[in-house]
């Protein structure tokens, strides 16, 4: 890598602090001192290691430029915005008033960042969808660096930096106490809804089924990977995995019509709660019910979990193997759950157009179903060319934004539900 | 000269032998064809030769093909413009799998056909041409 390149980040094509102290130090020194801010990103990692490098690459990109365009509109002197490290995920502002402004005023610095934070959040709402936007959270620590000749600028500015990333982690932790009681709230009050995300079959685009999202009604809530990290740091896991099953089932009955099956998400470790009990969920027709257990998560006993499995498959229940292909596993793992419907992950369905290997995988996937008597799912198909594509390769069923969003009122827009107009035409 | 339907190609492997006859295979097709073989040449050359497609020995002493395509994929400037054929006499599940975390985008199985080389040459050649005439390869592939 280039020297230059350390000094500006070719993703946001912001500049690293290193690059950024030598330009601001005449103003520090003009005004006697600087306000630093603190952008924690938290769970920017989970976007890595769900969706691969390439999409928080795009999600920083998207960060950078929704924080650069609101700064632009913003009147506020010899202020600058850098990352930490090249390649990082975690930003800084450095403010400086301009000469004839007073010292910004903690209610100017409060607004500032909750300009930002908004900015920042429905940029990334606007360019990569609800999921991404309600996964994360920002965080922003604030310290303040009052000017002392004796020291050195650099090394009071690093000081500087490190306490507004320490407040930002404290805000976090804060915050994550606060979600643990969102938490509690939710259960207690069942305060839970469910979208139905619709299967369609690949050929006719008629709705196979749907899949039950939970959603916390309170705005912390609202992403389910956010609820279950919390309830899995509270040991709450189990609490939370009933409440969203039974809320399911509830949907299914009044919802479903006859033959649409519903696809339910169930943890690995759901199968050691004892009241998840084949005899105790409240399904009349197990037939109708399939339950999703994803790749992602180690099973730690396989001989007693196949026994679970068992009881639930001699009452009728189906399985899916969720986000089939995510990790190394290989198909000798899905053969071993002998699933009904593989579906195979988001990573393997964005951009399958563009490239070969996702094809090949695929296709042998397609090949081992067909061998085994299972079906293919394809989750995540936003584009019409991703559609076309898994089409060709034999997809059985098609899960996706460009097919149809998640409702949680799935009765009123269906049926049929219009496939989009460009579905439409490809699908002639 | 390169042309949109014969852009430079860097090809890396350990081998001279495989290097010159796949050089000498794409040559005679019009292609400009740069040769490097190690990892460590591989990269100098990306810089240096920009090239649109790199076909990529998996196999290599020191740095890997692996480490090679994840350090093109991840160039601040070039990793965008650049498709990657790794090379390779693995074929299974797991290592197209890793194939793919390195941001690759096609594979060719060792030993290879010249034919097979070239049909997998001219479909990512084709590909290049019809993101740059959409203005770019799909946003949400980033």
């Amino acid at each position: 890598m280039d020297y230059h390149q350390l000094l500006r980040d070719s993703l946001t094509r912001l500049p690293t602090v290193a690059a950024t102290i030598d330009s601001i130090r005449k103003a520090v020194q003009d005004r006697g001192e600087v306000v630093i801010l603190y952008f924690n990103f938290d769970r920017y990692s989970k976007v890595e290691e769900v969706y691969g490098w390439e999409k928080l690459d795009s999600v920083l990109e998207t960060t950078g430029e929704a924080m650069r365009e609101f700064l632009t509109k913003s009147p506020l002197g010899s202020s600058k915005l850098m990352v930490a490290f090249p390649n990082d995920d975690d930003f800084i502002f450095f403010h400086v008033p301009k000469d004839d402004t007073p010292a910004a005023t903690d209610t100017e610095i409060t607004e500032l960042t909750a300009g930002l934070k908004e900015a920042v959040s429905s940029q990334i709402e606007r360019v990569h969808g609800e999921d991404i936007a309600s996964l994360f959270d920002i965080f922003v620590g604030r310290s303040l660096v009052i000017y002392n000749p004796k020291l050195r600028l650099e090394r009071q500015i690093y000081r500087g930096i490190r306490e507004a990333a320490n407040a930002s982690k404290s805000l976090e932790h804060r915050e994550q106490a606060k979600k643990v009681g969102d938490l509690r709230e939710t259960l207690r009050s069942r305060g839970l809804y469910i979208e139905y995300h619709p299967i369609v079959i690949t050929d006719s685009l008629k709705v196979f089924g749907y899949e039950a999202l939970a959603r916390g009604s309170l705005r912390s809530m609202r992403s389910p990977e956010v609820m279950f990290e919390i309830a899995a740091q509270s040991d709450l896991i189990w609490d939370l995995s009933r409440l969203c099953r039974d809320r399911a089932i509830e949907g299914m009955t009044k919802l479903l019509k006859d033959g649409e099956l519903l696809f339910m998400n169930v943890d690995p470790a759901d199968f050691a709660d004892p009241s998840f009990d084949v005899n105790a969920l409240n399904v009349k027709d197990p037939t109708r019910v399939v339950i999703e257990i994803t790749e992602r998560t180690a099973i730690k006993d396989y001989p007693k979990f196949r026994g679970r499995l068992k009881e639930f498959r001699d009452k009728g229940y189906r399985f899916a193997v969720d986000d089939a292909g995510s990790g190394y596993a290989g198909l000798g793992s899905i053969a071993n759950l002998e699933p009904d419907f593989i579906k195979l992950d988001m990573s393997l369905i964005n951009c399958i157009d563009q490239n070969f290997i996702k094809q090949n995988l695929v296709e042998t996937m397609v090949r081992f179903a067909n061998e085994h008597g299972a079906m293919v799912i394809a989750e995540g198909v936003e584009r019409k060319e991703e559609f076309e594509m898994v089409k060709s390769l034999g997809v059985h069923l098609v899960q996706g934004f460009f097919v149809h969003k998640p409702s949680s009122n799935a009765v009123t827009y269906r049926p049929p539900i219009q496939p989009a107009p460009a579905l439409a035409e490809g699908a002639k | 000269m390169a042309d949109s339907a014969h852009p430079p190609i860097l090809v890396v492997d350990d081998n001279p032998d495989n290097a010159h006859i796949i050089r000498d295979y794409l040559e005679a097709r019009g292609f400009p064809i740069t040769v490097a073989y190690n990892g460590d040449d591989a990269l100098k050359a990306f810089e240096e030769v920009k090239p649109s497609l790199v076909l990529l020995d998996v196999m290599m002493p020191g740095r890997d093909g692996w480490q090679v395509c994840r350090e093109m994929k991840q160039h601040p400037t070039l990793g965008r413009g650049v498709r990657v054929v790794m090379v390779t006499a693995l074929d299974d599940w797991v290592n197209k799998r890793q194939a793919l975390q390195t941001g690759a985008d096609d594979f060719v199985e060792k030993p290879f056909e010249l034919s097979k080389l070239a049909s997998t040459v001219e479909r990512n050649v084709k590909l290049l041409s019809t993101n740059a005439a959409a203005g770019g390869s799909p946003a949400t592939s980033r």
